[in-house]
C-alpha cells in the first residue's frame, strides 16, 4: 500500500535533521569563518579578504588544477575499475566478495602510510623488486595519490554495484537477448542503466571525499603542488590570524566543485532516464 | 507441449533451445536450420517465462518493442506497433505509462506482446500461468491459445501441471529425468499411456496381475482383458471408477476429499487401492463398504516393455 507523502516525510525527518545540523551546521560555520575579517571585528563584521587572499595567490590554484587532476583521476579509473571488477565477480562466491570489500572499513590513513612503506624509494618494494620503474611516492603527477584512492575506492563502488547485479539483472539480461538484443544493445539497455545510479551516487561520494581529505595526499603526495585539503592545512599552520578564514574559504571552494559535480551527475542521470523513456 | 514433474529438465530443455545454455551433446534445428550454434538473440525464438522480467526504466511501450530496439526500428515505428499489441492482450489502457503498478497478471500480458512483437519463428513459454493469479489464468490461457491461433506461431510451451498440458497441447510429451516417455495427443495421455510411469504421471489407476485365459483375478472377480495371456499391468482412469450398488468387487473406501468440482475416493480392498472421482451425491463415507466396477471399453492395457 502506498504511503502519505506526510507520513514519508515524517519517516524521515530525524534522518534529515542530524544532517541539516551536522553537515548544514559545519557548512554555515565554514561559510562565516571565510567572511570573518582577518583581524577580527564585531559581530556584524564582515570581509572578503579571505577569499581575496586564496584567489590572490597562486599557490592555490596550482593545488585546484592539481586536485581537479587527481580528484578526476581517481574518480573515473575507481569507476571504470570497479564495473569490470564487478562484472567479473557477479557470480562469484561470498567469500570473494568478502575478500573483495576487505579494504573498504581499513582507514586511508593506514592504506596511505603502507603505500610509503611498500613504495617510496627505498621501501620493501624497491628491496622485494629492485627498483621500481616509476616513482609513486612523492611523485610530481599524483600517480601515488591516485592509487591509494583506487586501492580504497574501487572496492567501494564495486559493494553499491554488486547490489544491483543480482539475479534480477541476470534474468533482465536473457530476456533481453530472447528478444534478439546482442551483448553491446544489452549493456545500453539492460546493465547500465540498473548500474548507472549506484555508481553516479557513489562516484559522487568518491569525489567529494577525494576533493577535499588531506592525509592521503600529506603522506604520498608531492611536496609542491598541494591538493585543497593539504593547502587548507598549510594555510591554518603558516598563519595564525588569517589562517582558519583562508582555510575555509578553500574547502568551500572544494566542496562548491563536489556540489556542481553532483549536480553536473543527477542531471545527467535525469536526462538519460527522459531518454529512455 | 512438455509436461514433467518439477526437476525433469523442462526448463532446462526450453532454456537450451532459446540458447541460455548449453549443449552438452546433440543438436537443436529450427525450420531445418541448426540453430544450436548460435547466440541466444540469433536463434529467432522469443520466451515468455515464469516471470514477467520486465524492465523498469522503459514504459510500457518500449518494453513490449525491446525486439525492436535491437533491430534499431525508429521510436515512432516500434511504439506504434508496440500498441497494437498492447491493445490485443487487452492492456490498451496501461498503454502511456509504466510496468510499476501492472498486476502480476497485466505484467504476463505484457509479456506476451512483447514476446509476439519479435515475431519469433519459435515461441517458447516456459510456465507462463504459474505467477498468475488463479482466477486470472484462464483469461490468460484463452489470449495465449487464441494469439497462438491467430498467429500460426509454432509454440512450445512447458508446465508441470497435466489439466493446463491438455488444455493448451495439441501434442503433449511427457518429460521425466531428461528423457521424453511419451509424446501424443493429450487424450492418448490421459488414456492409452503406453508406459507406467506415463500412466502414473496422469494419475491414472495401474492393476497388475497375470492374464489366464482372457481374465485377470482382481479382489474375487474377474475382468476380461484382450490380447495374449501373460503378466499385464491395465490402467484406468480415476473417473472412470464406478462406485454403487451391485459393482463387481467390494472395496471399503479409506479416504474422501472434496476438491470442490468432486470427491476424490481413495478404495482399498484385498490386494489392491484404486483411486475414483465421484459427485459428491454419490461419495460413499469413510470406513464403509461400497461396490466398485471397472467398466471394460474404459480399461487400457499398458504395452509391455
Amino acid at each position: 500500500m502506498k504511503q502519505p507523502a506526510w507520513r514519508n516525510a515524517a519517516m524521515l525527518a530525524p534522518a534529515v535533521t542530524a544532517t541539516v545540523l551536522l553537515f548544514g551546521g559545519a557548512l554555515a560555520g565554514a561559510v562565516d569563518q571565510s567572511f570573518t575579517p582577518p583581524l577580527g571585528g564585531g559581530l556584524d563584521s564582515w570581509s572578503l579578504d579571505n577569499w581575496r587572499s586564496v584567489f590572490g595567490d597562486p599557490v592555490f590554484g596550482d593545488a585546484l588544477v592539481f586536485t581537479l587532476l587527481t580528484t578526476a583521476m581517481a574518480t573515473v579509473l575507481a569507476a571504470l575499475l570497479a564495473l569490470v571488477i564487478a562484472s567479473l565477480m557477479r557470480r562469484g562466491s561470498s567469500a570473494a566478495r568478502t575478500a573483495a570489500a576487505f579494504p573498504v572499513p581499513v582507514p586511508h590513513m593506514i592504506v596511505a602510510v603502507v603505500a610509503v612503506l611498500w613504495l617510496a624509494p627505498g621501501g620493501l618494494a624497491d628491496r622485494v623488486l629492485g627498483s621500481l620503474p616509476i616513482n609513486l611516492v612523492r611523485d610530481q603527477a599524483g600517480l601515488g595519490i591516485v592509487l591509494v584512492y583506487l586501492f580504497k575506492e574501487t572496492p567501494f563502488l564495486v559493494l553499491l554495484l554488486l547490489a544491483v547485479m543480482g539475479r534480477r539483472l541476470d534474468e533482465q539480461n536473457e530476456m533481453a537477448a530472447v528478444h534478439g538484443m546482442g551483448r553491446w544493445a544489452r549493456l545500453r539497455w539492460v546493465i547500465w542503466p540498473a548500474v548507472r545510479v549506484p555508481l553516479g551516487i557513489g562516484s559522487i561520494i568518491v569525489t567529494a571525499f577525494v576533493f577535499s581529505a588531506f592525509e592521503v595526499p600529506l603522506a604520498v603526495g608531492p611536496n609542491y603542488p598541494p591538493t585543497i585539503g593539504t593547502y587548507a592545512l598549510e594555510v591554518t599552520q603558516t598563519d595564525a590570524i588569517s589562517g582558519a578564514g583562508e582555510a575555509a574559504a578553500a574547502l568551500l571552494v572544494g566542496a562548491a566543485a563536489s556540489i556542481a559535480f553532483a549536480v553536473g551527475i543527477l542531471a545527467l542521470a535525469s536526462r538519460q532516464r527522459r531518454s529512455d523513456a | 507441449m512438455i509436461v514433467g514433474p518439477s526437476g525433469a529438465g523442462k526448463t532446462t530443455l526450453l532454456r537450451s533451445i532459446a540458447g541460455l545454455e548449453d549443449l552438452d551433446r546433440g543438436s537443436i534445428s529450427l525450420g531445418g536450420k541448426r540453430i544450436d550454434a548460435l547466440p541466444a538473440h540469433r536463434r529467432g525464438c522469443a520466451v515468455v517465462f515464469q516471470e514477467p522480467r520486465l524492465l523498469d526504466h522503459l514504459d510500457l511501450l518500449d518494453n513490449v518493442a525491446i525486439s525492436l530496439v535491437a533491430q534499431r526500428t525508429p521510436r515512432k515505428e516500434r511504439r506504434s506497433r508496440a500498441r497494437e499489441l498492447i491493445e490485443e492482450v487487452g492492456l490498451g489502457e496501461f498503454a502511456g505509462g509504466g510496468v510499476k503498478g501492472l498486476s502480476g497478471g497485466e505484467q504476463q500480458r505484457a509479456a506476451l506482446a512483447r514476446a509476439l512483437c519479435a515475431e519469433p519463428e519459435l515461441l517458447l513459454l516456459d510456465e507462463p500461468l504459474s505467477a498468475v493469479d488463479p482466477n486470472r489464468r484462464s483469461s490468460l490461457m484463452d489470449l495465449i491459445l487464441q494469439l497462438q491461433e491467430d498467429r500460426g506461431v509454432t509454440t512450445v510451451s512447458v508446465t508441470h501441471d497435466r489439466a493446463e498440458a491438455a488444455e493448451m497441447g495439441q501434442v503433449i510429451a511427457l518429460l521425466i529425468a531428461g528423457t521424453i516417455l511419451q509424446s501424443d495427443d493429450p487424450e492418448s495421455m490421459f488414456r492409452r499411456p503406453q508406459t507406467e510411469r506415463t500412466a502414473r504421471f496422469f494419475g491414472l489407476n495401474l492393476i497388475h496381475g497375470m492374464v489366464k485365459d482372457g481374465h485377470l483375478a482382481f479382489e474375487g472377480s474377474e475382468i476380461a482383458v484382450e490380447g495374449p495371456d501373460g503378466e499385464v499391468t491395465l490402467s484406468i482412469r480415476p473417473e472412470a471408477v464406478v462406485i454403487g450398488d451391485g459393482g463387481q468387487v467390494e472395496m471399503t473406501a479409506i479416504e474422501a476429499v472434496y476438491l470442490g468440482t468432486h470427491v476424490r475416493v481413495i478404495l482399498k480392498g484385498e490386494q489392491s487401492v484404486l483411486e475414483a472421482h465421484v459427485q459428491a451425491e454419490v461419495s460413499p463415507a469413510v470406513g464403509s463398504k461400497v461396490g466398485v466396477s471397472l467398466p471394460e471399453p474404459q480399461l487400457w492395457r499398458i504395452p509391455a516393455g
